[in-house]
């Protein structure tokens, strides 16, 4: 078991190394310089547009070979530092996704769960059901098949502009500022509902197909058959192929939150609310090699803590992981 | 016989009936609907902001455009979505997640490295170099990035699955009798997947016309021509709801909406007839 | 752990119910959006680029305000300005100007924001110092002895400069001044930046303005919230809404709005609704064939039908630009000069271009429907916009299929906006539309400052076309070597460039981008209008002191 897991930490230090060195190099292969990018912003006379590219690109580091610049990265991160963003100058990358992140998980967290447990019932649930799955699934087949900005956008116009029950803009009303009372608690939800609800209402199909046909799967493997055959009770058997089916949807569950750092940029633009998607968009746009690389970093963690998870879990789950652990030859 | 079995179920299902007929339906538009119009998706045929009429089945956009020659253009570039970028993904995903699941050990370590490397590497940034070098982006340049991206998830599942079959006991017989690694993922391990398999296709052609849509609609789509992802976009940027163009901006998401769904349909159906424990139900 | 999550909502919700929220009083606040498009993070006025929308105009002021309606410059934190002899340009400091911590503003504080930048090169503004010799000071006076003086170059200066505080920014280092976020910016104007979040700036009314005591100026809103918003959708459901007062976006559909709303409110009360605010180019890149031909680009002029981009892509929200892309304000127009547009402009007549084409050499010879170069080798060209950016989008698949008729082969492509930057600045594109140094202004050298900018290894600030004409460049530099004043010999030097402009063609001047401009009568009435009263309604970042700010001192509250 331990070896197991030392084997299981160098593997995953060496993902992390080569998918931030990786990361690190995508967005200077872009062609063009974050620094005229921004700079073209404003109309300056030549003179001193050369003086203050030059400068700037001095401060940033980026007059300096290659792989200076890969030394400097991974020295500064080992200090805790992620640089200055360039977009968004001079706020460091850091603070950027500190102030950013908490809209995306307050958004996306619940919204893969709720999603996520719902689905899950409401799956094994209509599984077991023929009526139900008939009619009630392929409402929902239909929501995880629309595309979701053109969903969102719909939602928006319906409940925000037409209905006017819901705002259609912002974290919390232009008119308030933050505070921890009910009224901007109250107010922050009601902002929050309809980003929600439109990641909620699309991911909660594919979660529910996910487990329903998981479950049919498992109900149809030659184990069910075999319990089925030695006569064991229809509950029991089905308690089985819930726990292998839970499977993949863990799996599922846990990728899902470990991107979540990558934002949703559909939701962002949709109904105007902050979180890191739209920044990471536009920090491509605007090759802001330092905010990408922020970004990505804390992508490429939240993926590998999650496969961390998942490895965890399937050890605990399914036991006949566990004999496989080894690998073919052990 | 047992080919004959599944073509009659797979008549008889009424989720498979349902869906392969819409996608079906959109095909044939797809093949016949350019000889229906006389007008080129992006030219200017109308009058701005037409209702549907007779010269112009599902009205005009914001600049006179047919709505209905867009569409029937549109789903050219779908379908190559879904085709190219669902089979390359499923395609990558299987091999990968075969090796990495019946293999195990360091191999499978390494490929999922490779599938954790993926997930993480940034659509958006590669979507743009990828632009940079390319004089313009094209529907099949999408699918392929498209396919090269969406994969592990293929990868994870097939890879749980054939874990958890290899060792079970046919896998084991089979290993026994000293039968190839390939031949035993090909004989045995693969078809105990089948419908899985199918059932991932399926979802991956859908997903990638999915993907296609939100990058179309943020900006990352095809830089010529046209497609379904592109309309809606156009008319969200026109306020063709607030401004009342209906004909304009739902079609394009309803279409997609209708084709994704008739897929999970055929998914769905698939399972039955796949499963004949699924009929008796 | 589920009890300790009751327990800690309900330790949440009981302190939260102790506090009440400050909401914002909707007759006191403006919300205003279109000049912020993402968080903002920077109040640094020495980076412009960078800076939040307001930072200038609304904290940091100029020493003149600038009106484009009347082409007139305002006293501001100067009381006066003016030339004594020919190299020597005497200001008067406003008496009584308070910065926002209680210092009076002085002579000194003027003298230091010029000299930072001799100080420290690397500022935007100091090729000033190239022709600038020294300042002097003399109590409230400022004597700017000049070695050769650009006097159109300076006459833009005196209201594009935002004045800083020496006693707050003398101390900064070298970083901060140029790098740093500023972050609780100290001005003299009517606003203090009071608080922002992700998707908002927060402006407060500074009670204790100068201009509320000496010119009666108040502006009305107590409160200014500057929206962060990404798409024109959003900002359109605001306005129908009510919840966004004042919109500088580019809006599709306000004209039919308009119709079904009353609570819409435009400069004009029919097309083209909107002011003028800069002239979309077709920019050529001359380095390459067949656009190093001034002849094949006179025939392109003449090919683009601006009328049907106008109408088609604008619903007649801009109008279509004269030969020579002036826009349509006293302090360009007073230049133009009729006789050479009558004998060297250009009008759409495709037939005309396709004369011009064949009368120099551009035949199909080989049968494919589109001419060939006088060799016989191909034409293929592609015309570029940045993706996403909607209205272009459109108006050059119009251009690319008027090419086409007069059988240039042509093809719209949209490259992502990095990208084309790139392809302009690289002059690697064949045919570009763009608008990025066109904005109004007080004197044309702004606006051919953009358009023959001088060439260098990358062409970052206009000139992207790479128009190589030494006297087209002399030309410019004696104009703005021409006192302000000096009506008549600038008058003669405009006619000499505007000649070489229409007969050379480096770029085909097609409309004029509109001054954006929505306002929402649910709250606020007394916007600026056609019929009064008249300011540009601009809270652009950088843009304020245009009339944006005065604006503000028009608006009642809605009874």
């Amino acid at each position: 078991m331990g070896r197991y897991f030392r084997r299981k930490l160098l593997i995953y230090l060496l993902t992390f190394f080569a998918a931030v060195s990786i990361n690190w190099m995508i967005p200077r292969l872009m062609p063009g310089d974050p620094i005229r990018a921004l700079i073209g912003r404003a109309a300056l006379r030549a003179e001193a547009a050369d003086k203050v590219a030059e400068y700037f690109s001095r401060i940033y580091g980026l007059d300096q070979p290659a792989w200076r610049q890969y030394v400097n990265f991974w020295t500064s991160l080992f200090k805790g530092d992620l640089g200055i963003s360039i977009y968004l100058s001079p706020k460091p990358v850091t603070q950027v996704i500190r102030d950013s992140i908490p809209f995306d998980l307050g958004l996306l967290i619940p919204a893969i769960l709720c999603s996520w447990i719902v689905g899950n019932k409401f799956g094994a649930f209509a599984a077991r059901r023929k009526r139900l799955d008939g009619i009630v699934l392929p409402i929902w087949y239909v929501f995880t098949a629309t595309p979701y900005m053109w969903l969102a956008i719909l939602l928006a116009y319906v409940f925000g502009v037409l209905l006017g029950i819901f705002p259609i803009a912002g974290a919390y009303s232009f008119a308030i500022s933050p505070s921890l009372s009910i009224s901007f608690i109250l107010n922050y939800l009601k902002h929050w509902f309809l980003p929600f609800l439109s990641l909620f209402i699309v991911q909660l199909g594919g979660w529910a197909i996910g487990m329903r046909n998981m479950i049919i799967y498992e109900l149809e493997a030659d184990y069910s058959r075999y319990m089925e055959s030695l006569g064991a009770p229809r509950k029991l058997i089905r308690r089985y192929a819930f726990r292998n089916a839970m499977l993949p949807q863990i799996t599922g569950l846990a990728l899902q939150l470990g991107v979540i750092v990558a934002g949703a940029v559909g939701t962002q633009v949709v109904f105007s609310y902050p979180g890191i998607g739209y920044l990471l968009l536009q920090a491509v746009m605007y090759k802001d090699y330092f905010l990408i690389q922020g970004c990505f970093l804390f992508i490429v963690i939240g993926v590998l803590i999650a496969n961390f998870v998942i490895d965890v879990i399937y050890v605990i789950v399914d036991p006949r992981v566990r004999h496989g652990m080894g690998g073919e030859t052990a | 016989m047992k080919k004959n079995e599944f073509l009659y179920f797979a008549l008889r299902n009424t989720r498979m009936q349902i869906g392969l007929g819409i996608v079906l339906f959109f095909f044939a538009v797809m093949i016949i609907g350019p000889s229906l119009t006389d007008y080129d998706p992006n030219e200017y045929s109308g009058p701005a902001f037409a209702r549907p009429s007779e010269d112009h089945w599902l009205g005009t956009t914001f600049f006179g455009q047919d709505v209905f020659t867009q569409i029937v253009y549109g789903l050219r570039a779908t379908f190559i979505v879904g085709a190219v970028g669902g089979g390359l993904a499923t395609l990558i995903g299987l091999i990968v997640g075969f090796i990495a699941g019946y293999k195990g050990g360091i191999l499978d370590e390494i490929l999922n490295m490779l599938t954790n490397i993926v997930t993480v590497i940034p659509t958006l940034a590669l979507l743009i170099i990828i632009a940079a070098y390319l004089p313009y982006r094209g529907v099949v340049s999408q699918s392929i990035i498209i396919g090269c991206i969406a994969w592990p998830w293929t990868a994870r599942a097939v890879r749980a699955q054939t874990f958890s079959l290899r060792s079970r006991e046919f896998v084991d017989l089979a290993r026994m009798s000293g039968m190839s690694s390939m031949k035993i993922i090909v004989q045995e391990i693969a078809p105990n997947m089948l419908s899985y398999l199918f059932m991932a296709l399926i979802l991956q052609f859908g997903g990638a016309i999915l993907a296609a849509a939100t990058l179309d609609f943020i900006g990352l789509g095809p830089t010529e021509g046209i497609s379904l992802g592109l309309m809606m976009q156009n008319a969200v940027l026109w306020s063709a709801i607030p401004l009342g163009l209906w004909w304009w901006a739902l079609p394009p998401g309803m279409i997609i909406a209708a084709i994704v769904s008739a897929l999970y349909f055929m998914n769905t159906g698939l399972d039955e007839i796949f499963n004949p424990k699924l009929r008796e139900m | 752990m589920k009890r300790l999550f009751l327990v800690m909502l309900t330790v949440v919700l009981v302190f939260s119910a102790t506090v009440m929220a400050e909401t914002f009083t909707r007759g006191e606040t403006l919300y205003a959006g279109g000049g912020l498009w993402g968080p903002p993070t920077n109040w640094n006025p020495i980076t412009p680029w960078s800076a939040v929308t307001g930072t200038f105009g609304l904290v940091y002021e100029p020493l003149f305000m600038y009106d484009p309606l009347e082409d007139e410059l305002i006293p501001w934190l100067a009381t006066s300005g003016e030339w004594v002899d020919l190299n020597t340009f005497v200001l008067e400091i406003r008496e009584g100007v308070k910065w926002t911590d209680g210092t009076p503003l002085t002579a000194e504080d003027v003298k230091f924001t010029f000299d930072l930048a001799k100080t420290h090169p690397e500022t935007y503004y100091s090729s000033l110092w190239d022709w600038l010799d020294r300042i002097e000071k003399e109590g409230n006076t400022l004597k700017f002895h000049f070695v050769e003086p650009l006097y159109h170059e300076w006459h833009n200066n005196l209201y594009n400069l935002p004045i800083i505080p020496k006693h707050l920014w003398e101390g900064r280092t070298k970083e901060a001044i140029l790098t740093g976020a500023n972050e609780r910016p100290v001005g003299s104007g009517a606003y203090f930046a009071h608080s922002y979040a992700s998707d908002r700036m927060i402006y407060v009314r500074n009670d204790d303005w100068w201009a509320t005591e000496q010119l009666d100026l108040v502006p009305a809103p107590r409160r200014i919230v500057y929206v962060v918003i990404f798409s024109n959708n959003v900002a359109l459901g605001m306005i129908l809404q009510g919840e966004l007062d004042v919109s500088n976006f580019f809006l599709p559909g306000v004209p039919t709005l308009k119709r079904t709303y009353e609570d819409i409110h435009t400069w004009f009360d029919d097309a083209p609704y909107m002011l003028s605010d800069n002239t979309a180019f077709l920019y050529m890149n001359t380095t390459k064939k067949p656009m190093d031909d001034p002849v094949f680009r006179r025939a392109v002029a003449f090919a683009i039908n601006s009328e049907d981009i106008k109408t088609r892509v604008f619903e007649d929200q801009v109008l279509v630009s004269n030969p020579l892309g002036y826009l349509p304000i006293d302090a360009w127009m007073q230049y133009y000069d009729e006789d050479v547009v009558e004998a060297y402009g250009f009008t759409y007549d495709p037939a005309e271009a396709k004369k011009i084409l064949a009368e120099a050499g551009y035949r199909d010879i080989n049968g494919d429907g589109f001419v060939q170069l006088p060799d016989g080798s191909p034409i293929r060209l592609s015309i570029i916009v940045p993706f996403g950016w909607t209205d272009w989008m459109e108006s050059i698949r119009i251009i690319a299929s008027n090419l086409r008729a007069v059988g240039i082969n042509a093809d719209a492509t949209f490259p992502d906006f990095g990208r084309y930057q790139d392809e302009l600045f690289d002059g690697e594109f064949h045919m570009a539309i763009n608008n990025f140094g066109s904005n109004a202004s007080n004197t044309l050298w702004t606006f051919y400052d953009w358009l023959f900018y001088e060439l260098g290894e990358r062409q970052t600030s206009g000139n992207f076309g790479r128009y190589d004409n030494p006297e087209i460049f002399a030309l410019l530099d004696q104009f703005n070597r021409t006192p302000f004043d000096d009506h008549e010999t600038s008058a003669q030097i405009m006619s000499k460039m505007q000649e070489i402009f229409l007969k050379e063609m480096p770029a085909v001047p097609l409309w004029y981008n509109g001054m954006w401009f929505q306002g929402s009568t649910q709250v606020w009435t007394d916007y600026p209008s056609e019929h009064g009263p008249y300011h540009y309604p601009c809270t652009w970042g950088g843009r304020w002191q245009e009339g944006g700010l005065l604006m503000l001192t028009d608006l009642k509250p809605r009874q």
